[in-house]
């Protein structure tokens, strides 16, 4: 496996950003985790100079033991077919990020699903609110702490059978004639009226 | 005298879309002054859902998230399990993974033929292209046992050997839909008024497509030439001849174009994966999936579907089950922002055929 370039790219992300920690994960991938006042200018950096213009995917991480959430962007550079995953931690208590949409437009349309599952505040984007879920005022449901069960245990009810629902053995039964045999009785729907 | 500007709410049933999504247009005469998307209807929070499953228990969920083209889900989270466990793949399962994501891509492209010349009003061609399509989900449904839903590629290989004869099936269908191709020629491609409502309507600006995230069809149809399956190849593409397919103009005519030429590329494709195709395994064993647990990792892999670059970024705490699995697909920007930038301008009349030309797949923006 040849790492020349990917090598060629972490020496440059650590002679500007001396405090990122960068690790080669794979062939094509490089890792690169940051404080989080740092990413807005490393993003930049990595747009306009190391050639990662192709924002491929945004996405974020509920880290619930440790309290915070990790968000993670995806870069894709198609002159050296390289991918940077930039990674940063927020604190969970309180999220707010700056918004990227200045870099990448579409940035905007992941902020808005980020603010609206995780509850992440971004700064500068004016688009936040509704955006997939309709009149949404509970726990942003991609948090870890919000149970799915719980919450469709208290807004559902499991819907009754039809009064008219009739058992197909006895159907058949009544129309034919014939007894139904004991072993097949327990499985009919009517067997505690008998 | 401005013109007086009128709301009108497009959708969310209407022809632009294989699904359900709202697009909110501000009019003034029959212009689009201004477009927003508004999604929602297809929220099925399968994300939330898959970190409470089984990893197993997530490929029956991944490859409901889209109908046109199922198998780059499954294949995506396959291949990201497998990048995290290190789990080695025999040879003979990543050609037959090739075959089925590129009979996938083919039956995708027959859809869109329906819904792209449906939209501009030409009835025929979805009940010719979509009755072929059939014949492709023949071909799934005798290889594994579903006709749009496959559940067929999982970590390790896939769920099964081909069926005895089934190549010789594979190729026959390849013939007929070979020969069918001038026919849709005549009837699609080379057609007047088709050309003359797609050329030059939903114009994408080459010097920005890279910059708006614009991927697959859309991309080399502004005369880009990117394909994952060229960038970073995945399975046995790298060692397949085919050419990556590009057109000038960034309208919705050299998008149909693009894939026009695609549909050849991938008949190719299969043709050679068939004769390379190795005898041998097509599976190595996964532990028992109730207590399968993957190491902790994450991994970001990413497939070239009939939309664009799919990815799939999974994230393991070395659990029973995933910490996080965030899907990207193509339409998540083609759907929302890039969209709404190239629908200011357009005639009511073309919106749905732009969304089409764009391959809006709605269930893939809100999961």
């Amino acid at each position: 496996m040849n790492l020349e370039k990917e090598n060629k790219f972490a020496k440059q992300i650590n002679e500007t950003f001396h405090s990122a920690v960068v690790k080669v994960q794979r062939e094509r991938r490089i890792i690169v985790e940051l404080r989080s006042d740092l990413i807005p200018p490393f993003l930049s950096f990595a747009k306009e100079y190391l050639s990662f213009i192709h924002m491929a995917h945004y996405s974020c991480v509920d880290w619930l033991e440790e309290n915070k959430f990790e968000l993670v962007f995806m870069l894709w550079s198609y002159e050296e077919d390289v991918m940077l995953i930039v990674k940063t931690k927020i604190d969970r208590e309180k999220p707010e990020f700056v918004t990227i949409k200045h870099l990448w437009p579409q940035a905007e349309t992941y902020e808005r699903e980020i603010h609206e599952m995780y509850g992440v505040d971004f700064k500068g984007n004016d688009r936040l609110g509704e955006f997939i879920l309709e009149d949404w005022d509970d726990l942003p449901p991609m948090r870890r702490d919000f149970d799915t069960v719980k919450y469709a245990g208290e807004h559902y009810f499991t819907r009754p059978g039809r009064e008219d629902a009739q058992d197909v053995r006895e159907t058949i039964a009544r129309h034919s004639g014939e007894e139904i045999p004991d072993f097949a009785k327990k499985y009919s729907i009517r067997r505690d009226e008998e | 005298m401005r013109e007086k500007e009128t709301t009108l709410y497009l959708g969310p049933q209407h022809p632009g879309v294989t699904g359900n999504m709202m697009v909110k247009l501000k009019v003034a005469g029959d212009t689009v002054v201004k477009a927003e998307t508004h999604v929602g209807y297809l929220h099925r929070a399968f994300e939330k859902l898959m970190e409470v499953r089984s990893w197993m228990q997530c490929f029956p969920i991944v490859c409901r998230i889209c109908v046109p083209e199922p198998d780059p889900n499954e294949e995506n989270l396959a291949r990201a399990v497998e990048e995290i466990e290190g789990r080695e793949v025999p040879e003979r399962a990543k050609y037959i993974r090739v075959m089925v994501l590129e009979l996938a891509r083919m039956a995708s492209i027959l859809l869109w033929m329906g819904g792209q010349s449906g939209s501009a009003g030409l009835y025929t061609m979805p009940q010719w292209s979509v009755g072929d399509r059939d014949y492709i989900l023949d071909l799934f449904e005798e290889l594994t046992g579903g006709r749009v839903y496959h559940m067929y590629i999982w970590p390790g290989g896939v769920r099964r050997d081909l069926p005895e004869g089934f190549e010789d099936r594979v190729l026959k269908t390849l013939d007929y839909l070979e020969s069918r191709l001038p026919d849709y020629d005549h009837l699609m491609f080379e057609n007047a008024i088709f050309q003359k409502r797609a050329k030059g309507v939903g114009v994408i600006p080459k010097e920005k497509a890279l910059e708006w995230g614009v991927v697959g069809p859309p991309l080399r149809g502004c005369g880009i030439k990117h394909d994952v399956r060229i960038d970073e190849p995945y399975e046995v593409y790298d060692k397949l001849d085919f050419i990556v397919p590009t057109y000038e103009g960034g309208d919705v005519w050299a998008r149909a174009m693009v894939r026009r030429q695609e549909f050849e590329q991938s008949i190719s494709i299969i043709r050679q994966v068939i004769e390379k195709m190795p005898k041998g395994d097509y599976y190595n064993k996964v532990p028992n999936p109730f207590n399968w647990i993957v190491p902790p990792g994450e991994a970001y892999v990413k497939t070239e579907s009939v939309r664009g670059e799919f990815g799939y970024y999974v994230v393991s705490d070395g659990s029973l089950k995933p910490r996080r699995i965030h899907v990207r697909g193509a339409a998540y920007v083609h759907g929302v922002s890039l969209l709404e930038k190239i629908l200011v301008g357009a005639n009511i009349a073309d919106v749905s055929f732009i969304m089409n030309s764009l391959g809006v797949c709605p269930p893939e923006i809100e999961r």
